[in-house]
C-alpha cells in the first residue's frame, strides 16, 4: 500500500503531510521559529506540535500553531 | 475581451502558463519580508503554496540559512522568478 | 453586468497592455518595471525583463529578473 502513489509530492501540502511524525522545523512571522514533532495539520496549515522547543529556549510539550502565522516549513533530511 | 494579443514581440503567457513552464528548474521565490529562497521548484498549487528543493535563504542578499526541502506557504510570496540572472548583486 | 460599450471594465484595461512594458507599484516601498506577458483573475502578473526597485535601509535596490511571477495580493497601482 505504501507505495509511489503516498510517497510522491504533487502539491506542497504532500511535503507537509510526509513529514508526519517527523521533526520540523517552522518559521513563523516575527522572527519566531519552532521545532516540534508533527502531530496534525489542515490545508491552512494550522499544526499541533509536539515537544515544541522556540528559539527562546522555550520548550512546551504541545502547541498548536495557527496557519496563517506560518512562512516556512522544513522536514529533517531525508536520506535519498 | 478575447482579443488578447498585442504588437510586440512573443505570445501571452497566464500565470498558469509561467507556473506549468517552471517545475523542477531552479527558482528564486522572494517573499514580502524581503527575504529570499533559492532552490529547485518541486511543486506549487493554487494559493502559490511551495515546496522547493535544495533551498538557500537569503537575507539582505546574505545567504542565512540551508534547507532539504521546504514549504512555503502562499500568502507570504511576492513573486516566482526564473533564477537567470539576479544583477546588480556586487554594485 | 449589462454591458456598457463605453465603460472599460479594469481587466480590459489591463489585457490591453499585454506586451506593453508596465510599472507596478506594491505596497511597502517596492516597484517594479516590465513587460506584461499575461495575468489572470486575481491580477497575478507574468511579467519578463523585469527591474525591481526596492527601498532598503541601505538605499536603494536594484534587480533584474528575467521573468517573474507575480503576486497580485499586494499590487497598489499599476501604470
Amino acid at each position: 500500500m505504501a507505495t509511489e502513489e503516498e510517497s510522491a509530492v504533487k502539491e506542497p501540502l504532500d511535503l507537509i503531510r510526509l513529514s508526519l511524525d517527523e521533526r520540523i522545523y517552522v518559521k513563523l512571522r516575527s522572527d519566531r521559529e519552532l521545532r516540534g514533532k508533527l502531530h496534525a495539520y489542515d490545508q491552512h496549515l494550522n499544526m499541533i506540535l509536539g515537544d515544541v522547543e522556540e528559539t527562546t529556549k522555550r520548550t512546551v510539550p504541545f502547541l498548536f500553531v495557527r496557519g496563517d502565522g506560518v512562512i516556512l516549513v522544513s522536514p529533517p533530511l531525508r536520506t535519498a | 475581451m478575447s482579443g488578447t494579443e498585442k504588437g510586440g514581440s512573443g505570445t501571452t503567457k497566464t500565470p498558469a502558463d509561467f507556473l506549468k513552464s517552471i517545475r523542477g528548474r531552479p527558482v528564486v521565490v522572494k517573499l514580502n519580508s524581503g527575504v529570499d529562497y533559492r532552490g529547485i521548484l518541486a511543486c506549487l498549487d493554487g494559493y502559490m503554496n511551495i515546496a522547493m528543493e535544495q533551498t538557500e535563504e537569503y537575507v539582505n542578499g546574505q545567504l542565512k540559512n540551508k534547507y532539504g526541502d521546504a514549504f512555503i506557504r502562499g500568502n507570504n510570496v511576492l513573486y516566482i522568478s526564473t533564477s537567470k540572472r539576479t544583477l546588480a548583486e556586487g554594485a | 453586468m449589462a454591458n456598457n460599450p463605453s465603460q472599460l471594465l479594469p481587466s480590459e484595461l489591463i489585457d490591453r497592455c499585454i506586451g506593453s512594458k508596465i510599472w507596478v507599484i506594491m505596497k511597502g516601498d517596492k516597484e517594479l518595471v516590465g513587460t506584461l506577458r499575461g495575468f489572470d483573475v486575481y491580477v497575478n502578473m507574468v511579467l519578463e525583463d523585469v527591474t525591481e526597485y526596492e527601498i532598503t535601509s541601505e538605499g536603494r535596490r536594484i534587480t533584474k529578473l528575467d521573468q517573474i511571477l507575480l503576486n497580485g495580493n499586494n499590487i497598489a497601482i499599476i501604470n
